[in-house]
C-alpha cells in the first residue's frame, strides 16, 4: 500500500477535484460562449461603418479570447477524462444513456475549434464577410456545446430515458434522456449566465480603463459589453424563476435545502440571508418574508411547500453551502439586474451619462458579480444534488473510483489550476496594458499619459 | 452479440479507428513539433520556432479534438472499457492530462503574450517538456491495453494501479510514440519552411527521426519479449498485420529518396502512409480486443452499449462528421494552400 496520510478521504478528494475542475473550466467555457458574440458585434460595426475603433476593439478582444479558449479547451478535455478517472461506475452506467448530448457536444466543440482557427488566423486570407460569418459560427457552436453539456447535467438532476432494474439501466432511450424535463430551463439559465457574467466582467475592465485612460476604443468596448451583459441580466431572473419552479416540482428536497425551509407549510416564507443549522433544524439571522416562497415555487402564496423535515436526514444535501451559495447567486443576480436597468436606460436615453464617473465606478465594482453568481449557481445545483450523483438512482459514494490516495491527484490539479489562474490573470494584465501601445484608437485622450 | 445492430456497431468502430488515426497523424505531428524543439539551437532557433507557430497555430485545437471524440465514443459505445481503463490506468491517464493541459496552454501563451520577453523561455520550456511527455503517456496507455496486465480482481495497490503500465513494453511504446510523432512533424515541417538552410535543417531532422523511430521500434519488440508478450509470433501469424509493418519499414528508403530530391508532397504522403500502416497493423493484431485482461478480454462485441445507444451514437457521428470533415478540409485548404 502507498502511504496515505489521511489528509483527506478519497471520496472527499474526488469531489474536491471535480468541483475544482468544473469551477475552473466554467469560467473559460462561459467566456468562450459569450466573447465571440461581443467580437462579432464590434466586427459587424466595423464592416458597416468602416470606423477603425470597432476594428481595434474586435482585434484586441480576439487576442484575449485566444488565451481563454485554449485554456478552456484543455481544461474541458481534462474533465472528459476526469468523469471516468474519478467516477468510473457513474460513467459505466450513465455513458450509454447520456452519451448522446456528449457526442453532439464533441461535434459542436470541433466546429468551434475549426472556426476559431479560421477566425483568429484567417483575417488576411478570407473575404471580410466570410471572416465575420465564421466568427458568428464560433459563437453559435460555443453556445450549442454549452447547451449539450448542460443537457447531460440536467439529466443527472432529472434522470429519465431508462428503467433502473436491479442496479442496471434497461430500456435505454438516449433521446428521452437528452431531452429530460430539466434540459430547457437549466441550459437557458446557464447560457444567460455566461452572457451576463462575461458582459459585466468585460464592461468592468473597460470601465476601469475609462476611469484612468479614457479612449474611444475603451468607450466602444464598454458600451457593447454592457449592452450584452445588461440584456442577459434582465432576462435571467425570469429564467431563474422557471428553473426554481421545475426544481420545486421534481427535486423538492433540493429546493427546501436552497431555501433552508424545514417545516412543510402553506404560506411558506422566503428566508433572506441567514445561516441554517441542520442539527437544531432552524435558520439563524435570516429575514423571513411570509408567503413569498410559496409564490416563487408554486405561483400561489397559499401553496404548500415541502420542507426538509419530510425527508430522511441522510438524504439531505449539506445545507450551509447550498443555502449560502443560493443567497449569493440571487443577491448578485439582483444587483446586476438593477444595474442592467440603469445601464439600458442610459444606453437608450442618456448616452452621455455612460461616461459619468460614479456610474463607471459602479460598473467596476460589479466586475466579479456575474462570475460569482455563476460559480455559486453551480454549487447550488451540484452540492444541492448530494448525496446523489444521479438523483434518486445512484449515490456519489457508490460511483467513486476504487483507487486509493486520491488526495494526490487533487493536490496536483489544485497546484496546476492555481498556477494557470495566476498566469492567465498576469497575461490579461499585460495584454490590457499593451492595448494602448498597439491600437491607435486606444491612445489615451487629452495627453493623460502615465 | 454480433447480431445486435451489426452495421451501426461497425460504423462506431470505424469512427473510433478513424479518430485514432487522425489524432496520431495530425495532433501527433503537433506534439512532434515540440519534440523537435529540443534539437533546435543557435540563431536558427527563432526562425524554426516561428515556422512551428505558424504551422500549428490555426489547426492544433481542431487536431486536439479527435482525442475528445475518442473519449466520447468509448464512454458512450463501450462504457465498460472506458470505466475499466479509467480505474486501472488512472496514473498514466492523469499524467497525460497534465501534459495535454501544459502543452495547449504553453503554446498559446507563447504566441499570444503581449510582451515577448523573458517569459518566452518559460513557455518554451513547458511546451517542449509537455510535447514529449504527452505522447509518451499516450504510448504507455496503448501499451498497457495491449499487454494484458490490467486485472480487475487485483488485490494490492501495485498490482492494480502500477503493474498494468509500469513495464518495459508500455514504456518502450511510449518512447516509440515520441519518435514516431517527431518523425511526422519533421517531414510535415519541411514543406512549411522556406527553401534554403531552414528547410534543410528539417530534412536532417526528418532523417534522424526516421532512424530513431526504427530503433525505438526494435526496442518495442525486445521489451515485448521481456514482458512475455509474443509480438513477433503474433505478427508472423497475421499476414495483414505483418504486411502493414513490412510495407511501413521497407518504404523508408523511398522516403529518404524523396527527402533527398526535395519532393515535399511525396515525402509527406509516404510518412503519413507509414504511420497509418503501423497503426493499422497494430489495430489489426488487436481486433476485436480493446483491453487484454487475464480474466477474459474486453472486445468490441462483448463490451458494447445497448443497440439503441449504438444507433444514436452512429447517427451522431455520421451527421457530426458531415459538419466536421468539410469544415476541417476548408481549414486545411485555407492555411496550407500556399506551399504547393
Amino acid at each position: 500500500m502507498i502511504p496515505t496520510f489521511h489528509i483527506m478521504e478519497d471520496l472527499l478528494a474526488a469531489r474536491a477535484q471535480m468541483a475544482l475542475s468544473l469551477g475552473f473550466h466554467i469560467v473559460f467555457a462561459a467566456i468562450g460562449m459569450a466573447m465571440p458574440f461581443l467580437m462579432a458585434i464590434s466586427h459587424y460595426q466595423w464592416l458597416r461603418t468602416g470606423r477603425q475603433v470597432y476594428f481595434d476593439v474586435s482585434r484586441a478582444w480576439s487576442r484575449g479570447v485566444a488565451i481563454f479558449f485554449a485554456t478552456g479547451a484543455v481544461s474541458g478535455t481534462a474533465l472528459s477524462f476526469e468523469l471516468g478517472l474519478l467516477w468510473p461506475k457513474f460513467m459505466q452506467h450513465a455513458g450509454p444513456i447520456i452519451g448522446m448530448p456528449f457526442s453532439w457536444e464533441g461535434t459542436a466543440f470541433f466546429v468551434e475549434a475549426i472556426a476559431l482557427g479560421l477566425f483568429l488566423y484567417g483575417r488576411k486570407r478570407l473575404n471580410r464577410w466570410v471572416h465575420w460569418g465564421i466568427g458568428v459560427v464560433v459563437g453559435i457552436s460555443g453556445v450549442l456545446s454549452g447547451i449539450f453539456v448542460v443537457c447531460a447535467n440536467a439529466w443527472m438532476n432529472n434522470p429519465s430515458g431508462f428503467d433502473w432494474i436491479g442496479g442496471q439501466a434497461a430500456n435505454i432511450n438516449p433521446v428521452a434522456a437528452m431531452f429530460n424535463p430539466g434540459w430547457k430551463t437549466e441550459s437557458l439559465h446557464m447560457i444567460l449566465a455566461a452572457f451576463e457574467a462575461t458582459g459585466f466582467a468585460v464592461a468592468g475592465v473597460h470601465a476601469l480603463m475609462l476611469l484612468f485612460r479614457p479612449s474611444s476604443c475603451h468607450r466602444e468596448a464598454f458600451r457593447i459589453a454592457l449592452l450584452v451583459g445588461a440584456c442577459a441580466a434582465l432576462i435571467q431572473p425570469l429564467s431563474g424563476d422557471r428553473l426554481a419552479k421545475g426544481t420545486a416540482a421534481r427535486q423538492p428536497l433540493k429546493l427546501a435545502a436552497m431555501e433552508s425551509h424545514f417545516e412543510t407549510s402553506t404560506f411558506a416564507p422566503l428566508i433572506v440571508g441567514g445561516l441554517p443549522d441542520a442539527t437544531a433544524r432552524e435558520v439563524r439571522h435570516g429575514i423571513p418574508v411570509p408567503g413569498l416562497l410559496s409564490f416563487l415555487a408554486k405561483g400561489d402564496i397559499r401553496a404548500e411547500v415541502k420542507g426538509l423535515n419530510d425527508f430522511p436526514r441522510v438524504l439531505w444535501p449539506p445545507l450551509l453551502p447550498v443555502h449560502v451559495a443560493f443567497q449569493i447567486m440571487v443577491g448578485c443576480g439582483t444587483a446586476l439586474a438593477g444595474l442592467a436597468l440603469l445601464s439600458l436606460f442610459f444606453i437608450w436615453r442618456k448616452p452621455a451619462w455612460l461616461g459619468n464617473r460614479r456610474f463607471l465606478i459602479l460598473v467596476v465594482l460589479a466586475t466579479p458579480l456575474g462570475f460569482l453568481a455563476l460559480e455559486a449557481g453551480w454549487v447550488v445545483t451540484e452540492v444541492g444534488r448530494q448525496p446523489w450523483i444521479i438523483y434518486s438512482i445512484m449515490k456519489t459514494a457508490e460511483a467513486v473510483t476504487p483507487m486509493p490516495g486520491l488526495v494526490y491527484p487533487f493536490l496536483l490539479f489544485s497546484a496546476v489550476y492555481l498556477f494557470l489562474t495566476v498566469v492567465v490573470a498576469w497575461l490579461m494584465l499585460r495584454h490590457i496594458r499593451a492595448v494602448a501601445r498597439n491600437y491607435p484608437s486606444a491612445m489615451p485622450e487629452g495627453g493623460s499619459h502615465a | 452479440m454480433l447480431e445486435v445492430a451489426p452495421f451501426m456497431l461497425w460504423v462506431v468502430i470505424g469512427f473510433l479507428a478513424f479518430s485514432l488515426l487522425l489524432y496520431c497523424l495530425l495532433a501527433g505531428a503537433d506534439f512532434g513539433a515540440g519534440v523537435l524543439e529540443i534539437f533546435m539551437s543557435g540563431e536558427r532557433r527563432e526562425a524554426q520556432r516561428g515556422i512551428i507557430g505558424k504551422a500549428m497555430g490555426p489547426v492544433w485545437e481542431a487536431n486536439h479534438i479527435w482525442l475528445i471524440l475518442i473519449v466520447v465514443i468509448l464512454f458512450t459505445g463501450f462504457p465498460e472499457v472506458y470505466s475499466r481503463v479509467s480505474v486501472n490506468l488512472h496514473i498514466p491517464l492523469t499524467a497525460m492530462l497534465l501534459g495535454v493541459i501544459a502543452r495547449g496552454c504553453s503554446f498559446t501563451f507563447r504566441h499570444y503574450d503581449a510582451v515577448k520577453g523573458r517569459s518566452q523561455r518559460m513557455y518554451s520550456g513547458f511546451f517542449i517538456f509537455s510535447s514529449v511527455w504527452t505522447p509518451f503517456c499516450l504510448g504507455v496507455v496503448m501499451g498497457a491495453l495491449t499487454l494484458g496486465n490490467i486485472n480487475p480482481a487485483a488485490a494490492g495497490y501495485a498490482e492494480g494501479f502500477i503493474h498494468p503500465w509500469f513495464r518495459p513494453f508500455p514504456l518502450a511504446l511510449g518512447l516509440f510514440t515520441i519518435a514516431l510523432f517527431a518523425f511526422l512533424a519533421a517531414v510535415y515541417l519541411i514543406g512549411e519552411s522556406p527553401e534554403g538552410e531552414l528547410r534543410l535543417s528539417f530534412v536532417r531532422k526528418a532523417r534522424w527521426a526516421s532512424a530513431a523511430t526504427v530503433l525505438a521500434g526494435g526496442v518495442v519488440f525486445v521489451s515485448a519479449h521481456l514482458d512475455g508478450l509474443e509480438l513477433i509470433p503474433q505478427f508472423l501469424r497475421s499476414k495483414t498485420a505483418m504486411g502493414c509493418l513490412l510495407l511501413a519499414t521497407l518504404s523508408l528508403p523511398l522516403l529518404w529518396l524523396a527527402l533527398r530530391n526535395a519532393q515535399i508532397w511525396r515525402a509527406r504522403m509516404l510518412a503519413g502512409m507509414q504511420v497509418i500502416l503501423i497503426l493499422a497493423g497494430w489495430m489489426w493484431l488487436q481486433f476485436p480486443v480493446l483491453v487484454h485482461m487475464p480474466q477474459g478480454d474486453l472486445t468490441f462485441f462483448n463490451a458494447h452499449a445497448p443497440e439503441r445507444t449504438l444507433v444514436n451514437l452512429a447517427w451522431a457521428l455520421i451527421v457530426g462528421g458531415a459538419f466536421i470533415l468539410p469544415a476541417l478540409f476548408y481549414l486545411f485548404r485555407v492555411f496550407k494552400r500556399d506551399e504547393e
